[in-house]
């Protein structure tokens, strides 16, 4: 059991009384606002899209609901208070951590299909298991002597394998900013950032990068933004 | 007399001349066309390579599906590349090895270990350390020219034992010895032509043969005969037997495969066994040597009575000839044709997505390129789940049988891995094996209700102004439209539901709540997300196009759908990774590109909702065929008359959108749920998906709400349930109930389960 996680299971044990803590339903309270980080971020990309609107105000403590007098005529599914929540029983529940049957994440399996570090001595940043770990190596190696598509080539492997890894993401990004496409290194160190939560030193890696590729794109503003975030972060 | 003589001499002299001018003129073809590229190769076409890892899923069964069509044999991982021992769970198998685009994978021995339907235990046959091996991939078509040639090019070095002893012992025995023709052989058929009295034997050397099919025509005459004779004494002048007896194994006839050729042994190997040549066994050999007589007469798989006879009698020969021991023969006379099976995995088409792929290199390449210069073409096709998509969807409509209509219904679909953007199966036609309209490339047909998360993202992306909770009146309406017509929709039950909760209007894919959002929200912005979605097609901001009016193909229906299920994040659909030359030199890489599109809280709250119509809404069948615990997301559709039939949805791993209709674009017996939904319900269970899970935004929380309220409430009490709000827009939290018995709640819940 990692330390970040001892603190999450006493919380979500005291909000639900829930036997299972869903995977990655351990939400990362953060102050900052992400929406707007996102909307100086959608300089670049491909092709001729129209860049991406969030239409997302800063609506902090706006009630929005309007309460139906005597109620709606469908009422949401319900359950008592002391039951798993709707979104347990259709999100991340309880496959996720049943080690018997479907298998998916089973006793059966050493190692976790999708990337997700097992614990060890490492901090959870460092820890990857074997073919990612092979892969980014191999990656490194084309990099480093020159061959970027080679290393590209072997990430997307990578990240085939291990969709989920940001790890995987943050390197693609590295690389796609080495080949000069500091629009796609943006992309995916934004991918990598909402598959980071709980990894604050891998979290200030990925802004530094936004930030390096913001600057490229010629956005300095944005770049000074993404650093103030990386900065938070550590 | 003697002017006779005289004038006959300077006649032959003149003879002699012409033919020696002949002969000149004849050198210069067989030298042009031997020295130059002989033969143009068609582009080949792989499916993805099997990639082994340990925590891999992959069930034991498929991957022996899979080395089966790669042609693996089953004996001891001890002989040679091509091996596979089965002992339970263990295997051992000694792979090929391959070039790829950014590596070369080793020929390697190597030990797999499954439990359940996961790779528990991976690595060398030694014992040695492995992170990660590929097999090499499955050849699944190639890219012909109008004659549609085909062929795999062989060096003399890489033919199996016993080929060239067989070939020459039974076609051509002087072939080391004469000098292009051989008078011996002609003599031998002359005589035993005239003691049979029939034609039965010809006198051709192999080089005769060669030179037969690569500069002459099938015109059967004494003059093209001599011709013939010349042109081999001449090719024999200028190369060497090592050369020429090359030629002849690349060129040679062995089969036709519908309007293919198949020439060579190196192709005829792959053909008739899934196997690369060098492994073939003696009575491989023989079988392949026996048919250059008579391809079409001897197809082992058209004709295997006839084809074995002609094995035996070659082996016969070579045991006759000195080259096996008679034993040897007579083990290989026992063994069967081993010729790989139709409908197998390896000698299966994928026409559609051959397709796919021809459309997405044309537009980088010439044609003569594709066709001629030996590409390699390297993709995203999983043959694993294509078999599984073609199955779930035979089965389906043999269920859906019963239904007047049906078997006039043909089908499209698409499945693709959201989390890399590539299509991994193609189905565009009811008969998945034949060639023709492609109705998951072409098929452009009204998407119903498929259209209706965008008009929800939409309204999620404003959360000040809508919640998954906010309320809609689901009551009847009319609006004038531009052009005069008055526009009135209506649900599918033809009833009004009254006040609702927003997510419920897509839940239950109602049209009048889900209508009046949309107005609410304006048709161009509606349209605006749609674009962002993906759709590139520019459709009038029509009323009607809120319940989908407008007409999309199954691939476009899931490249929308692929950026609702990537959290937000666009990815152009790719079935291409990278294309090497004949040589295995890296010629272009198609990289993986993604592009941010909304706020990844809109799209949490949206596949919120998408997995509520799984739970309780209109795709809940599902869950009579799979467990309630695998976390599904997706949307029927169905347009006006059920003349179309659609279901897409995903789960974290795969992404499947099932069109069935009519080309006719008659109406069908079939809603998008009692259709489509179907296909992809069997689809999914067969294909055992990981269960979505996207991760929680930083601004979204989950707060509690009164179920028939909507207010918020407190988990102590008793109706309440959490719901996903954007940070800030959730209600403010209600007081606790204080202490419920809590074993009635318990029970309850259980028996919610249990329902």
């Amino acid at each position: 059991m990692t330390k970040w996680l001892i603190p999450a299971l006493t919380a979500s044990v005291l909000l639900g009384g829930c036997a299972s803590v869903p995977r990655g339903s351990i939400p990362v309270v953060e102050s900052g606002s992400s929406a707007s980080e996102q909307q100086q971020g959608s300089v670049g990309g491909y092709g001729a899209t129209p860049s991406p609107r969030q239409s997302q105000p800063q609506d902090s403590g706006v009630v929005v609901m309007v309460p139906g007098a005597g109620g709606s005529s469908a009422p949401i599914q319900t359950f008592p208070a002391p039951s798993a929540p709707i979104i347990g029983s259709q999100g991340s529940e309880p496959l996720s951590t049943d080690s018997g049957g479907f298998g998916a994440y089973g006793a059966s399996a050493p190692v976790m299909p999708n990337g997700i570090p097992s614990s060890g001595g490492l901090s959870a940043d460092e820890q990857l298991d074997g073919p990612v770990l092979a892969l980014l190596t191999t990656a490194q190696q084309q990099q480093g002597s020159g061959d970027l598509n080679g290393a590209a080539s072997s990430l997307e492997r990578a990240q085939r394998i291990a969709p989920r890894e940001p790890q995987v993401l943050f390197r693609l990004a590295e690389v796609r900013l080495a080949q000069g496409d500091a629009a796609q290194a943006e992309q995916f160190a934004r991918r990598g950032l909402s598959y980071a939560s709980g990894r604050p030193a891998l979290q200030a890696s990925l802004w530094n990068l936004i930030a390096q590729a913001r600057e490229r794109q010629g956005d300095p503003a944005g770049a000074a933004q993404a650093r103030e975030r990386a900065r938070v972060n550590l | 007399m003697r002017p006779w003589l005289g004038w006959a001499f300077k006649l032959s002299l003149v003879g002699l001349v012409v033919l020696a001018g002949f002969a000149v003129y004849l050198d210069a073809v067989v030298q042009e066309k031997f020295s130059g590229k002989r033969w143009t190769v068609p582009a080949k076409v792989y499916a993805r390579p099997l990639e082994l890892f340990v925590g891999q899923k992959l069930a034991k069964t498929d991957f022996l599906k899979e080395l089966d069509a790669l042609g693996y044999r089953r004996e001891s991982a001890g002989s040679g590349p091509g091996g596979v021992s089965v002992a339970g769970n263990n295997l051992e198998l000694h792979t090929r090895g391959f070039q790829f685009y950014e590596s070369s994978e080793p020929s390697q021995r190597v030990r797999v270990r499954f439990s359940g339907d996961y790779v528990a235990g991976l690595s060398q046959a030694n014992g040695g350390n492995l992170a990660v091996a590929r097999l090499e991939p499955l050849l699944i078509g190639g890219l012909y020219p109008a004659h549609q040639e085909d062929r795999v090019l062989i060096k003399l070095e890489q033919v199996p034992p016993y080929l060239v002893e067989t070939l020459v012992a039974v076609e051509d025995r002087e072939f080391f010895n004469h000098f292009g023709v051989s008078p011996k052989s002609i003599a031998r058929a002359v005589w035993v032509n005239a003691t049979a009295g029939q034609l039965r034997q010809g006198g051709s050397t192999l080089t005769q043969q060669l030179v037969k099919n690569f500069y002459l025509t099938n015109e059967r005459s004494l003059t093209r005969k001599a011709v013939e004779a010349m042109m081999a004494v001449l090719l024999e002048l200028h190369y060497d037997k090592k050369d020429i007896l090359e030629a002849y194994l690349n060129e040679v006839f062995l089969g036709q495969d519908g309007r293919r050729a198949v020439h060579g042994f190196g192709l005829a190997s792959q053909y008739f066994f899934s196997q690369p040549l060098s492994e073939l066994k003696l009575e491989q050999v023989a079988l392949l040597v026996g048919m250059v007589k008579g391809p079409t007469y001897y197809n082992p798989r058209r004709n295997p009575e006839r084809a074995l006879e002609r094995r035996n009698l070659v082996l016969d020969v070579l045991a006759e000839q000195g080259v096996v021991t008679p034993e040897e023969a007579n083990t290989a006379k026992q063994k069967p044709l081993g010729v790989s099976s139709r409908g197998s995995m390896a000698d299966s088409s994928f026409p559609a997505f051959i397709d796919l792929v021809k459309r997405q290199l044309r537009e980088d390449y010439r044609e003569a390129d594709l066709t001629e210069e030996g590409l390699r073409i390297f993709t995203s096709f999983d043959p694993i789940i294509q078999l599984k998509a073609e199955s779930a969807l035979a089965d389906s409509l043999k269920r859906l049988s019963g239904r007047k209509g049906v078997d006039q219904v043909e089908a499209g679909m698409v499945v693709s891995n959201p989390e890399t953007g590539e299509v991994q199966a193609l189905i565009g036609s009811r008969q998945p094996r034949f060639a023709g309209f492609n109705r998951a490339l072409d098929a452009v047909r009204p998407i119903g209700s498929l259209i209706k998360p965008a008009i929800y993202l939409t309204a999620l992306e404003r959360p000040s102004q809508y919640t998954l909770t906010s309320l809609l009146e689901d009551q009847p309406f009319s609006i004038k439209g531009q052009d005069g017509q008055v526009w009135r929709p209506q649900n599918y039950d033809r009833k009004a539901h009254g006040t609702i909760y927003l997510y419920q209007g897509l839940v239950n894919s109602y049209n009048l709540s889900t209508a009046k959002l949309g107005l609410e929200l304006g048709v161009p912005n509606v349209l605006k997300t749609l674009e962002r979605l993906g759709v590139e097609r520019k459709w009038p901001a029509y009323p009607s196009m809120l319940l989908g009016a407008g007409a999309l193909t199954p691939l476009e229906v899931a490249d929308m759908y692929q950026t609702l299920a990537n959290g937000g994040f666009n990815t152009p659909l790719r079935g291409i990774r990278s294309v090497l030359t004949a040589e295995g030199e890296p010629l272009k890489r198609y990289p993986y590109q993604i592009q941010q599109r909304f706020d990844a809280g809109a799209i949490y709250l949206l596949q919120n909702a998408m997995q509520r119509t799984m739970h309780e809404g209109t795709g809940r069948s599902v869950y009579s065929q799979l467990p309630r615990s695998l976390a599904l997301a997706g949307k029927t559709g169905t347009s006006n008359d059920s003349r179309d039939s659609w279901f897409a949805g995903f789960s974290q791993d795969l992404l499947a959108v099932v069109w069935l209709g009519r080309d006719d674009n008659g109406p069908t017996p079939l809603t998008g749920a009692s259709g489509a939904l179907q296909v992809w319900t069997e689809f999914m269970r067969k294909a055992d998906p990981l269960p979505l899970d996207m991760p929680l935004p930083d601004n979204v929380v989950q707060a509690w709400v009164d179920a028939n309220s909507g207010r918020g409430s407190d988990p102590s009490c008793p109706n309440a349930v959490q719901m996903p709000y954007i940070r800030g827009s959730e209600p403010v939290p209600g007081i606790a109930c204080g202490i419920q018995a809590p074993v009635d709640s318990v029970m309850d819940w259980v028996r919610g389960w249990l329902d």
